[in-house]
């Protein structure tokens, strides 16, 4: 295990939580923050961290590029999920995901520009002044781009990183994602990017239908996004790798073969 | 709110809260496309928030979506597109389809419960049958 820090996850569901803990070499996981009562964890999260696995809340409903100031009740969500679980980060989105009282269901991209900039740093500030631990924010996979965007990906981090301390959370099938759909070189993207800054880094399939990548977290990881793993790699020793699967679960077999396929990535194998 | 003058924050909140509020329009209820943006792309994403709704509403409300067999993903496309997700998350959006596919009482009425008395009439009639 090269990896420092949290070394090589799995993101937890209720649907594979035997599973998971089961899994051999799963050294960290995440869980979905917006699915737990902190006052009555799952289980399985509780055998976890008797078993000292750091489980790190990953919000997904915070909406933190959007226009409205983050929810003061689901900052305290977040924030009472991290005292919790005693996670030693939490993370968040780089995406809005409601506008004008309709909620999108889902992680849509924000303007790069520097007006939008402005709004998300104070966004991303509010949120670490109620957060009792280290936040990190992801890059999301999109399926459009916003016209007249000022800044590239990795530019708009690195500002956000800049001028608020934050961490990253860099998803390299998101970037993956990005380079089919919308063209955007994830390479590049990986050398404009603060690694510095980095938190931890996401993995995960999905499926080409018609031209377009959907990242659906539902199949295993393909070679091109592990090759981009590789160059992170290559740029930085990441502190954790975590594998995202979220529906159409394969057998146990299965995933413990995509988490080894992770790892020899990681180690340089 | 402290105003830091033209192009501060709140100016800039402003300014995204109607770009974002324009976009999640077109993507979700019906609105016109956004000047300047792929409208194929849009139509493609406008489709797979649709998708990811459908597959949500799956997991809340199984008997119902069961029962509409293969006809279940046109008819939920039919009633989701250009109608926002409701608030209220997924069961929400379960009873706003269900009620989309049969107008009515969106509760059937329930029952009028039987009075106490009529139990233990109803047991000491049994109890005599059977003696």
């Amino acid at each position: 295990m090269t990896a420092e820090e949290l070394g090589i996850g799995i993101g937890w569901r209720a649907e594979i939580d035997l599973t998971v803990e089961r899994l051999p070499g799963v050294e960290f996981v995440e869980v979905i923050a917006e699915s737990l009562r902190p006052a009555r964890l799952p289980e399985s999260l509780r055998v976890l961290r008797s078993k000292g696995i750091p489980v790190i809340p990953h919000g997904v409903g915070l909406g933190l590029g959007g226009a409205e100031p983050p929810a003061p009740e689901g900052l305290a969500h977040l924030a009472a999920c991290a005292r919790a679980l005693d996670a030693p980060l939490v993370s968040e989105h780089l995406a809005f995901v409601r506008a004008g009282g309709m909620e999108a269901g889902h992680l849509l991209p924000v303007p790069r520009t520097r007006d939008a900039l402005s709004v998300i740093v104070q966004n991303v500030r509010q949120a670490q002044a109620a957060l009792p631990v280290p936040l990190a924010l992801e890059n999301v996979a999109a399926l459009f781009g916003w016209p007249g965007d000022e800044l590239t990906e990795a530019q708009f981090l690195g500002e956000l990183v800049e001028r608020t301390g934050v961490g990253l959370l860099i998803d390299v099938a998101n970037l993956y994602t990005n380079q089919v759909n919308l063209g955007l070189d994830a390479r590049e993207a990986l050398d404009g990017l603060p690694l510095d800054a980095l938190a931890y880094v996401h993995v995960a399939g999905g499926h080409l239908h018609e031209g377009v990548w959907h990242d659906t977290h539902t199949a295993s990881v393909p070679p091109d996004v592990l090759d981009l793993l590789a160059e992170l790699c290559a740029r930085t020793r990441p502190p954790g790798v975590l594998l995202e699967w979220d529906d159409a679960y394969p057998s146990d077999a299965a995933l413990a073969a995509e988490l080894d396929r992770v790892r020899r990535v990681v180690s340089g194998g | 709110m402290p105003d830091v003058g033209e192009g501060g924050p709140p100016d800039a909140r402003a300014r995204l809260a109607a770009a974002q509020r324009e976009l999640l329009a077109a993507l979700v209820a019906g609105g016109p496309g956004p000047v300047g943006f792929d409208e194929r792309r849009l139509a493609i994403q406008a489709a797979s928030l649709i998708a990811k709704r459908r597959g949500l509403v799956a997991l809340s409300a199984p008997d119902l979506v069961g029962s509409l067999g293969g006809e279940f993903p046109a008819l939920f496309a039919s009633y989701a597109e250009g109608r926002p997700k409701p608030p209220g998350g997924s069961r929400a959006d379960a009873r706003a389809f269900a009620d989309w596919l049969a107008p009515g009482p969106a509760e059937p009425p329930a029952p009028r419960r039987r009075g106490f008395w009529s139990r233990v009439r109803e047991t000491r009639r049994a109890r005599r049958a059977s003696t």
